[in-house]
């Protein structure tokens, strides 16, 4: 029951969230010197085209006003218009989620499929050669920054191998995979990194815990003590680990979407800045906000299945 | 009868590189079919490391069996291989531990972790090993098995814990168990239901026990024989009352002589005398802790204190007890001004808590100090005790600058550390040696009143002992007033002249220490009394059955959904 009243009554406390990441971001956006008119028009515009566009956009409204119609459009579910495409933002929006959404799953996948392994080889290794192995593997692949990494990711396996195609996106399911692969390893890699060393170290606790202690009393075999009782509670707190980084990660793929030409929010996000898009940034903006504080919302219900002590 | 299990001659030791350290030095001990062994001694003395290497599971890779055997029914089992010791623990020897909370997995429910064993060494299928781990829970004494076995550690209390601890290694019909230190951790009344349930559990399954404990009591309940551990080495085993009624080695002389249960004849036993205008005057005291209850949540409390009065004269030696939960350490918070209080009037000195916070505060501060359960934590780890003394004088400004360090040397004296403990900090001391800079970190503040919350739960007996012993004497040199909390009534006892019994947030017992342990008029008292385990064996161990015990008994024990 108790549970059920969270997963319904949380998200009003989002509210708040919300309107708070909107005032910020509405304030940023109009403080990137540049004029969205004289950038759309050129510099030889003249003034009345000038007055003209702005006034067609609002943007000659005083600020406070601006950020009214913002908010007016907002609960109605709207977003405004784009200066640059000349389309309404959410559509442009809901046309560019599909490829960065896949590329977020795909990361956590691969860096989850990459950081369990090795953190229980780590773990159940301590100190030995394989540990040490893997703890300068993951201590060099948090400092690897990520566009640069991706090059090299392109070099070995598209340019010189030719297994994975360069860049872009695909229209098949197939031919879509084959486009995910390489950026969503670009950012497993660092984000598997931060995770093995909690896992590790969460592992490493547990083996030495009275738990493991008490199930090789009862005669466990170190294989059952480590997979039945020692992972599941180095999961816990390895799941907000995860939560904490994804806000990082969705900030990431602006920089993996450009280097791996992926059609995704993270592109139109730095078209929408380089052209003082206001309504495109402010779009983007508040979809990643949202997106957000829904992984975190979901990290919290994961949490409670994972862990029965924790109360909601 | 026949010994099922022999340890001959065995030898543990630590090599790391060249060094090398002798941990188990040596050690002979047989259990008996069907019989209770205790293995008795202080921290540190080897006990837990002895089973630890009989069953294979040293705590470390650096430690390693250097010499003897262990032989379980005939066989030979130390330095099998893993894979044979896998169907022996468990199976054959079963084995408890004292902090449930910690060796349950909390992540899975009760009845799957006795079912893992089931499974393994029995073979049996799920649903059947569900069937029979509830039947277990219901031997070790559960209430509604079915519905407990889909609940999780953190849903228990500490005594069901234990229950259900027993229930796991009960799981493979073992034929030994080991305890380690089972009751330590538990309220006393909860303490002599699990000796009980120990008992009856030897009585109908034939089982053979060796019981870990630190308290001489528990062992002259319930054990048939005793062995006394000390450094690695068994210094004395016998038969129990043999052994208790003549010791032969010194060690376990001075063991016995300090277990408070005995009756001292410098017992604290004066009658109470008449005091001037009372130190401490509470009246009416409530402390509701919120409970549940969320952003949206209806807010719902539990009362803590539900209506506390209670006077304290100057010089005044107050023992409070009760069990976990009954509210003494919040009462003693809330009278430091560090507990909120929700009704009710606290006064210190005439001074009111709830009417003048700050100023009665600023008093309190200067002239009441508190001793911590925890003697290693509750000192900052990166000060030496000199640093430590020091900050209390400097910020208390009653001892010039100039003559603080020999007000350290003076503090020092006055609880019997050296005086070059000054400049050692807490991770090269004992916990005696911890909680005696704790007490001279209270004095440093120069206190009419010293409240001391569980201050010696956590140490072995003989330096319980002489901690009592260091508190008699700085009540009776400085006039202290002492605030003495604990759940050892047998301490209180021998250092208190006046006892106050808390159950549930009330006080239900208060008078002089000689009158209410020769006549409790509480029965809630009298189980409290009764439950204390006696040294002498024939003196049996009350509570956990009829009376008042039952209910508080029931009450404590029942669950907390």
């Amino acid at each position: 029951m108790h549970r059920y009243r969270f997963v319904l009554l949380r998200p009003l406390q989002f509210l708040p969230v919300l309107f708070g990441i909107s005032i910020i971001t509405f304030v940023l956006v109009r403080l990137i010197p540049g004029d969205p008119a004289r950038i759309l028009l050129g510099a030889r515009a003249t003034p009345s085209a000038l007055a003209r566009i702005r006034a067609q956009y609002g943007l000659d409204e005083p600020i406070w006003t601006q950020y009214f119609y913002f908010l007016k459009n907002l609960s109605a579910g709207e977003m405004g218009r784009s200066t640059v495409f000349k389309i309404d933002v959410l559509p442009l929006i809901a046309s560019r989620i599909e490829p960065t959404l896949a590329l977020v799953l795909t990361s956590v996948l691969l860096s989850l499929l990459i950081a369990v392994p090795f953190a229980a080889i780590s773990a159940r290794r301590q100190g030995r050669a394989a540990d040490q192995a893997i703890r300068i593997v993951s201590t060099v692949g948090i400092g690897l920054p990520p566009f640069w990494l991706g090059l090299v990711l392109i070099l070995v396996f598209s340019v010189t191998l030719g297994w994975l195609p360069v860049s872009g996106y695909g229209e098949t399911l197939p031919e879509k995979l084959s486009h995910l692969v390489l950026p969503g390893l670009t950012v497993a890699l660092s984000l598997s990194a931060v995770l093995t060393r909690s896992l590790r170290a969460g592992m490493i606790a547990g083996l030495a815990s009275d738990v493991a202690t008490a199930a090789r009393a009862r005669g466990m075999p170190e294989g059952v003590v480590f997979w039945r009782h020692v992972v599941p509670n180095a999961l816990v707190p390895t799941v907000n680990l995860l939560a904490v980084n994804i806000g990082w990660l969705i900030g990431g793929t602006v920089v993996v979407e450009s280097v791996f030409a992926l059609p995704g929010m993270g592109q139109l996000l730095v078209r929408g800045i380089f052209s003082r898009d206001y309504m495109v940034v402010q779009g983007v903006a508040m979809t990643f906000a949202v997106a957000t504080v829904l992984v975190n919302f979901l990290a919290d219900i994961i949490t409670v299945a994972l862990d029965p002590r924790v109360k909601l | 009868m026949t010994a099922v299990l022999r340890i001959e001659d065995l030898e543990v030791r630590f090599r790391d590189g060249d060094e090398s350290r002798l941990l188990i030095d040596r050690v002979s001990l047989e259990l008996q079919r069907g019989e209770i062994l205790g293995l008795v001694g202080e921290s540190g003395s080897g006990k837990s490391l002895l089973c630890r290497a009989v069953m294979g599971l040293l705590p470390s890779r650096k430690l390693a069996i250097t010499r003897g055997r262990v032989e379980l029914d005939g066989e030979t089992i130390s330095g099998l291989p893993e894979a044979a010791m896998l169907g022996i623990r468990g199976r054959r020897i079963g084995m408890i531990f004292q902090n449930p909370t910690s060796h349950l997995d909390p992540v899975m429910r009760i009845g799957d972790q006795i079912a893992e064993g089931l499974r393994r060494h029995r073979g049996l299928g799920r649903a059947a090993a569900q069937a029979e781990a509830v039947d277990l829970l219901r031997q070790v004494g559960f209430t509604d098995p079915p519905r407990q076995a889909r609940m999780y550690a953190h849903e228990f209390s500490g005594g069901m814990r234990q229950r259900a601890m027993i229930a796991i290694a009960l799981a493979c019909d073992p034929e030994i168990l080991i305890a380690d230190e089972p009751t330590t951790a538990l309220d006393v009344t909860i303490q002599a239901q699990i000796l009980r349930l120990l008992a009856d559990l030897r009585r109908t399954r034939g089982l053979s026990i060796i019981l870990i404990t630190h308290d001489l009591g528990v062992v002259a309940q319930v054990c048939d024989r005793i062995a006394v551990m000390r450094n690695g080495s068994v210094v004395e085993q016998g038969e129990k009352r043999a052994l208790l009624a003549h010791p032969q080695h010194p060690y376990a002389q001075a063991l016995i002589a300090s277990h408070p249960s005995l009756p001292q004849e410098d017992a604290v036993g004066e009658p109470l005398r008449p005091h001037e205008a009372p130190l401490v005057e509470i009246d009416d005291l409530e402390v509701s802790f919120p409970a549940g209850g969320g952003l949206f949540g209806r807010k719902r409390s539990t009362k803590a204190l539900a209506g506390v009065s209670l006077r304290v004269g100057r010089g005044e030696t107050v023992g409070i007890v009760g069990e976990s939960g009954s509210g003494k350490s919040t009462l003693a918070r809330a009278l430091l001004g560090l507990q909120p209080v929700t009704a009710g009037h606290i006064a210190f000195d005439g001074a009111v808590l709830t009417l003048e916070r700050a100023r009665t505060l600023a008093r309190l501060r200067r002239e009441a100090a508190m001793v911590f359960q925890d003697p290693f934590n509750a000192l900052n780890s990166r000060m030496t005790i000199g640093e430590t003394l020091a900050e209390v004088l400097r910020v208390q400004g009653k001892v010039p600058a100039e003559r603080i360090p020999t007000r350290i040397g003076e503090l020092l004296d006055m609880v019997g550390l050296e005086r070059d403990f000054a400049a050692r900090r807490p991770r090269s001391m004992s916990g005696g040696q911890c909680q005696r800079a704790g007490i001279a970190r209270a004095l440093a503040v120069d206190p009419t009143l010293i409240v001391a919350d569980e201050c010696v739960a956590a140490l072995d007996v003989t330096i319980q002992a002489q901690i009592v012993a260091l508190f008699r004497r700085l009540v009776q040199d400085h006039g202290l007033t002492l605030i003495f909390i604990a759940h050892d009534l047998a301490i209180v006892r021998r250092l208190c002249e006046r006892v106050v019994v808390m159950q549930h947030g009330r006080i239900v017992e208060d008078g002089a220490s000689a009158e209410i342990f020769a006549r409790p008029a509480h029965p809630y008292t009298a189980a409290l009394i009764a439950a204390i385990p006696s040294i002498d064996p024939d003196r049996p161990l009350g509570g956990g059955e009829a009376g008042a015990i039952s209910e508080t008994g029931l009450q404590q024990e029942g669950l907390t959904t």
